[in-house]
């Protein structure tokens, strides 16, 4: 039998890269290889050569410095219409803080410079003037994936501040969200996660990573995936630790 | 450590000193040692007052102190969640900068610090200091870094060469930055023999990590200022050591034990680098909590680099995130049944300890010192 295998796309690894989110990439391949799947990993960056973006089955962009993020919208700008085919086509999409902005509509900066976004979602960000303000700390949301509910355990850390979501990621059990002290985070579709999340946001949600797993797979190799259990007791003591400890106690950490 | 190296300096050549050299290095840290040292009139008797400080405490401590030099060794995300991006807190300094006339020691070789030599025009008394290409420098990037474009016309940074981190010789192609005057170069570095050369001398040092190279000539450079004479430098170098955990090596229990803090990727990178270098068989503890002066934010961990460790059979992990680096060290595809994880600290050094193999310690900054606690130390 030939050996399954799912091509991941890394978008501007070299300036999304804050906060560890590559750790992403690194749990889906861990996730995917413990199982006999194959990985192929790609990267795109500016000055490379344009990537064919419907040959992916999963796209990854994380987050990165303000100044980081002028430079790239130019340069993502080129590509909007294949991104959208791309979407469109149902290639798996996971964008994480700064690429979660510029997938939407604009980013407006402290000093009031706005940095457009590939406007493919309708949503929008501003920052807050004062600098200091941002939304950090630990986060947890309840997020319905395939009709299961499930707990999803990161970490927040953001000045924007998102508006005009329909269809969030999940609901806001403890932390802010797209907003200050909002009720929702996030922006979700079949295929595409869009989110504040850092953590890495996989890395203490295997649900949430084998349901992006089945997904591609399910939809590269038109079947019904079974995914085969994995030895997540990490994992699990790490959750069951952590909830316990944002969920049941006032404390702020 | 540098701020404890130009204390040691300092006071091997018979000058007084005050000095946080506990690393209370926030306002209420540095107060608390000038009240330690102060008479009941309230009057300091010293020859010099040392401090490290915290970068986002910079233009807070100047205000209250004329201090007349200050040296920037790097910069790193380092508790990005308390400082917000590593952008945020450099453009604070460069603004605080832009009226300061002092003394400003300045790494050349991070290209975010460098930056700063261009804050302030005027200021005639900018001083750079850098390493000279060492054995283990890499032609590209091995661990995660700052500072890729140029801060001032946005173009690609080229590096000739990494020393560790972002931490190079690089330019700007399009504008020339990078190209600083340098008040002080170590070259000929050695960490075999633990050795490295400034002006023609020789310093043999007590660390073998480039990282803490940079911060010798850091305090080669500020000491110079103030002529101490080489010969005190070289002398007070080739005896200063740390005991407080950072790159302390100790025996417990007749079992060798090195001991390092890592605050961030850079600082815990630089441990498993001489873990590496190290061919013996041995077991690592990583100890890692979440408190306030941590930062809550643990992300920093996945910019580790843990794959291929040389000869460890063993990882216990503790702290208040003990699940999260075992997960980490788990995903980096070392062998999930040689991870032990323990919340409690005394289990995890309890078991630690039932085998007599070469033990490495790593711990985050709030970790450090009840691990030490726990060793008897």
């Amino acid at each position: 039998m030939e050996e399954k295998f799912l091509n991941i796309l890394y978008l501007y690894p070299d300036m999304l890269e804050l906060y560890g989110d590559y750790g992403n990439i690194q749990v889906l391949k861990y996730r995917l290889e413990k199982r006999g799947f194959k990985v192929n990993i790609a990267s795109y960056s500016i000055g490379d050569e344009e990537p064919n973006f419907k040959d992916f089955d999963i796209i990854f962009a994380g987050g990165g410095a303000d100044q980081e993020q002028s430079i790239l919208s130019e340069d993502l700008l080129k590509y909007k219409n294949k991104i959208k085919e791309a979407i469109d086509d149902g290639v798996f999409f996971l964008l994480i803080c700064g690429a979660y902005q510029l997938f939407g509509k604009y980013y407006k900066g402290v000093d009031g410079n706005i940095i457009p976004g590939l406007d493919i979602f309708p949503y929008y960000t501003e920052s807050i003037s004062d600098r200091k303000k941002r939304c950090i700390g630990n986060i947890v949301l309840n997020v319905n994936l395939n009709d299961k509910e499930t707990k999803v355990i990161g970490f927040e850390n953001h000045g924007g501040q998102t508006y005009d979501i329909d269809t969030p990621f999940g609901t806001v059990l403890f932390g802010n969200g797209n907003k200050f002290g909002d009720s929702v985070e996030g922006f979700f579709l079949k295929n595409v996660i869009a989110t504040y999340l850092h953590g890495p946001l996989l890395s203490k949600n295997p649900e949430l990573t084998d349901y992006i797993i089945k997904y591609s797979l399910d939809r590269k190799y038109n079947e019904n995936t079974i995914l085969k259990p994995l030895d997540d007791s990490f994992e699990n003591l790490c959750r069951e630790q952590l909830l316990n400890r944002f969920l049941n106690s006032n404390s702020p950490s | 450590m540098t701020n404890n190296a130009i204390g040691y300096v300092l006071k091997t050549a018979d000058k007084k000193v005050v000095s946080n050299i506990e690393g209370n290095n926030m306002e209420t840290g540095i107060l608390s040692t000038l009240i330690k040292n102060c008479t009941l009139t309230g009057k300091i008797k010293a020859d010099f007052l040392v401090f490290e400080v915290d970068e986002g405490y910079i233009p807070v401590v100047f205000q209250d102190f004329p201090l007349d030099t200050l040296v920037i060794l790097d910069f790193f995300r380092d508790q990005l969640d308390r400082n917000g991006e590593v952008e945020t807190l450099i453009l604070k300094i460069n603004e605080f900068l832009k009226t300061y006339n002092n003394n400003l020691i300045l790494n050349s070789d991070d290209p975010n610090v460098s930056r700063l030599g261009k804050a302030n025009p005027d200021n005639k008394n900018i001083y750079y200091f850098s390493v000279d290409r060492y054995k283990y420098a890499t032609k590209e990037q091995k661990e995660a870094g700052e500072g890729k474009f140029c801060p001032f016309c946005k173009t690609r940074l080229e590096y000739e060469y990494y020393q560790y981190s972002h931490i190079g010789k690089f330019k700007c192609p399009n504008c020339d930055y990078g190209n600083n005057p340098i008040y002080k170069l170590a070259t000929n570095v050695d960490l075999n023999s633990r050795t490295f050369d400034v002006d023609n001398i020789t310093y043999k040092i007590r660390f073998n990590s480039i990282y803490n190279i940079y911060n010798l000539t850091a305090v080669i450079a500020c000491t110079s200022l103030y002529n101490i004479d080489t010969d005190i430098v070289k002398n007070a170098l080739s005896k200063f050591v740390l005991n407080n955990g950072r790159l302390e090596e100790v025996n417990i229990k007749g079992v060798p034990t090195i001991i390092n803090l890592a605050k961030n990727p850079t600082g815990s990178n630089v441990s498993l680098r001489i873990l590496n270098e190290d061919d013996d068989e041995k077991e690592l503890l990583f100890v890692l909590n979440d408190n306030i002066a941590d930062g809550f934010d643990v992300s920093w961990i996945w910019d580790i680099d843990f794959s291929n460790l040389n000869n460890v059979s063993r990882i216990i992990t503790s702290g208040k995130r003990a699940y999260d680096i075992a997960i980490r060290i788990k995903t980096s595809g070392f062998d999930a049944n040689k991870i032990e994880p323990y919340l409690n600290l005394h289990d995890a050094v309890q078991n630690l300890y039932k085998t007599n193999i070469k033990k490495y310690i790593i711990a985050n900054y709030t970790a450090l010192q009840p691990t030490r606690k726990e060793l008897k130390l």
